[in-house]
């Protein structure tokens, strides 16, 4: 294994992985700033150039879109409030709110060095432990699985907004949403009221635009704010002294990041925000979270990009893809003739550590290449105030269009625009909503192979299940008593 | 929106049947281990109880005059923005991306505060090219577009047709 890891880490130090290394990053962080614009579409959109790449420059190069494109998506999320994926939610509670303060280069610099520091560690820790970890994963079952993403339903729940109540039907509702197309298990149709369009469900990328930033467009037309007047990258530069208050955050959202991602189907979203949550629990002043808190974005931000290095793991180890964005890897895998799964370490030992190396070489890279380039790719959102509203909604709408050349994504852009301003207006945080559908799939599908595995006798199951039962046992009354917490704070 | 919601909850659950389909059945066996249904009823029957718990929470606050959310010059703008953002979504495909780019983006510029045609004119038409450029050209992504000669061909062949009593349809 020593030997596959120094071959490979003398692989990665070639001119050509360097290059498009950089090419990708550039490519990433553009594609990310633009509102609109995801990394998975960036990433699918590129893959066929990785095919006549050689793997150890095509692989590398997908990997810095990835990272790039996951930053670059932070970036009009804190500058415009308009997160471009779901990993950029989270990042966006504070870092508009520092925006809106003057103070948008600061939550950036934070955005950045948080981002490079949690994506090192975690790639650090899969190079360690992929063996290990590979061993553990494969006794993770659907019922650990499904008690770990209803623990996260729960304390999204909890952390957002004052009434848990509205969260709960929000979460809910989004829960529904996730079951409108065609069932996973069964291959009905559910709740398509006869619509063509519905059959494939809802789509992610034109309800995340609809119910973040359509009514964020309209209340500042509203309002007759300029949005772009929030949009500019002002303020001072990020002290050393803050940086050094938000060391503790960015270890604890690193950890979180890096465990959830070992975990297949948890991802960027339920890391960010279970970062952010923990960090607002462990800060001596929670009620500075949500308003411009520089310690919001570190926890976000580390805890996403420490995801990116351990979703790799069950992807490389057993050929599962972890999330989208994987699952495009994996394509690339496979189109260069590599299988993910066990034989890869034994027959590929070396390019498989050479890719892991060289993901470690584009956080490097990126420091240097985010800290030059932020002013530049701020300028794409720091537009003439009074200009920049039809040209957001321009891109709203041709990016909601190119996923998948469908009219009726924009319809439905529309639709949750609408949707997202009303619950607005009534005091509903959506992001429960967003959560619910998003892990809506997940939790029924594990829902379902637990009652598979249980059959006749669910009680008994459980408790010879010995992780699931400890998972729900853990969680059940922390879940409880923050829950009463929350709820007991709302009424006083 | 908790009132809503209760009604989506109550209702989902009492047309299940209408609305999720029979499970699939061999040799008189389910294919799956819980029935497609059954998510949903937990989750809408749940859904239904607490938005209902929420409603009666709130009963207060909704009887008594809450400040207003927008002034009424402020919600004109917004009912304007959405029916501009539905022809928009509308529009795309039939007339293009150009097109409806540019009118609606003109009408937002307008309806957000914009009264220089200069800038309402040089946004509206660069941005969508710009746009175009950079998602074909560069992402090799498609946009809706539609072919000015053949737009203008297929009205001829439309009228013509029409005029002769014969075609019904396009002119192929």
């Amino acid at each position: 294994m020593i030997e596959h890891f120094a071959e490979g880490a003398l692989m990665a130090f070639s001119l050509d992985t360097i290059l498009m290394i950089i090419v990708g990053l550039f490519s990433g962080m553009l594609v990310g700033a633009l509102p609109g614009f995801t990394t998975l579409m960036a990433m699918a959109i590129l893959l066929p150039l990785s095919f006549f790449l050689d793997p150890l420059v095509g692989i590398p190069f997908l990997l810095g879109v990835y990272k790039g494109g996951i930053f670059g998506g932070s970036i009009p999320a804190i500058l415009v409030s308009m997160p471009g994926t779901g990993a950029a939610v989270a990042t966006s509670i504070d870092g508009y709110k520092l925006t809106q303060k003057g103070e948008s280069r600061k939550a950036l610099d934070m955005a950045l060095y948080a981002s490079v520091i949690g994506d090192t560690f975690s790639d650090v820790f899969t190079i360690l432990m992929i063996f290990p970890i590979a061993l553990l994963v494969m006794q993770f079952g659907p019922p650990e699985l499904f008690a770990v993403l209803l623990m996260s339903l729960v304390i999204i729940v909890v952390t957002s907004g004052s009434n848990p109540l509205k969260g709960l039907v929000m979460m809910l509702f989004g829960l529904w949403l996730a079951q409108i197309g065609t069932d996973p298990m069964g291959g009905v149709e559910r709740f398509t009221f006869g619509i063509f369009d519905l059959k494939s469900g809802i789509p992610l990328l034109p309800m995340l635009m609809g119910v973040f930033a359509l009514p964020e467009i309209v209340y500042a037309v509203m309002r007759n704010e300029k949005v772009g007047g929030f949009a500019k990258l002002v303020g001072a530069r990020l002290s050393m002294a803050e940086f050094k208050r938000c060391i503790p955050t960015i270890r604890r959202s690193t950890f979180i990041g890096t465990a959830i991602g070992i975990v297949p189907g948890l991802g960027q979203v339920v890391a960010a925000m279970m970062g952010y949550s923990a960090a607002k629990n462990a800060s001596s002043h929670p009620e500075t979270f949500g308003q411009g808190e520089v310690e919001g974005v570190a926890a976000a931000e580390a805890a996403n990009n420490a995801v990116n290095g351990p979703t790799l793991v069950p992807l490389l180890t057993l050929g599962i893809p972890g999330d989208n964005v994987t699952a495009i890897l994996l394509g690339a895998f496979v189109a260069q003739g590599l299988r993910p799964g066990p034989q890869l370490f034994e027959e590929q030992g070396a390019i498989v550590f050479a890719i892991l190396v060289a993901m470690v070489l584009a956080n490097l890279m990126f420091i240097v290449i985010g800290y030059l380039s932020i002013p530049f790719f701020a300028r794409i959102v720091t537009i003439k105030t009074g200009l920049l509203v039809p040209i957001v909604i321009m891109f709203a709408f041709a990016g909601a269009y190119v996923f998948r050349s469908d009219t009726t994504d924009i319809l439905m852009l529309v639709g949750f625009g609408l949707f997202g301003l009303l619950a607005r207006a009534a005091k509903f945080d959506v992001m429960p909503m967003v959560m619910g559908f998003i892990l809506g799939g997940p939790l029924e599908y594990a829902f379902g192979q637990t009652v598979a595995m249980a059959g006749n006798s669910p009680i008994s199951f459980m408790f010879t299940e010995r992780l699931g039962m400890l998972a729900v046992l853990i969680a059940t009354p922390l879940i409880g008593y923050a829950l009463w917490r929350r709820m007991k704070t709302a009424t006083n | 929106m908790a009132f809503g919601l209760t009604l989506l909850g109550i209702l989902g659950f009492v047309f299940m049947s209408h609305l999720v389909a029979e499970p699939k059945v061999l040799f008189g066996r389910s294919l799956t281990a819980i029935t497609p249904s059954l998510f949903p009823k937990l989750v809408l029957a749940t859904m239904a109880v607490l938005a209902s718990m929420l409603l009666y929470s709130l009963r207060g606050s909704l009887t008594s005059r809450e400040s207003k959310t927008f002034e009424d010059g402020a919600l004109r703008r917004v009912v304007m923005l959405f029916t501009v953002m539905l022809f928009y979504a509308l529009t795309m495909e039939p007339i293009g991306f150009f097109i409806s780019s540019a009118l609606s983006m003109a009408a937002v510029a307008w309806i957000a505060g914009n009264r220089s045609l200069f800038q309402i004119g040089a946004v509206s038409i660069i941005s969508p090219i710009g746009l175009y450029l950079v998602a074909t050209r560069g992402l090799a992504v498609s946009l809706p577009e539609l072919s000015p000669i053949e737009f203008f061909y297929a009205g001829i062949f439309d009228t013509v047709g029409s005029f002769f009593g014969g075609a019904e349809g396009p002119a192929q």
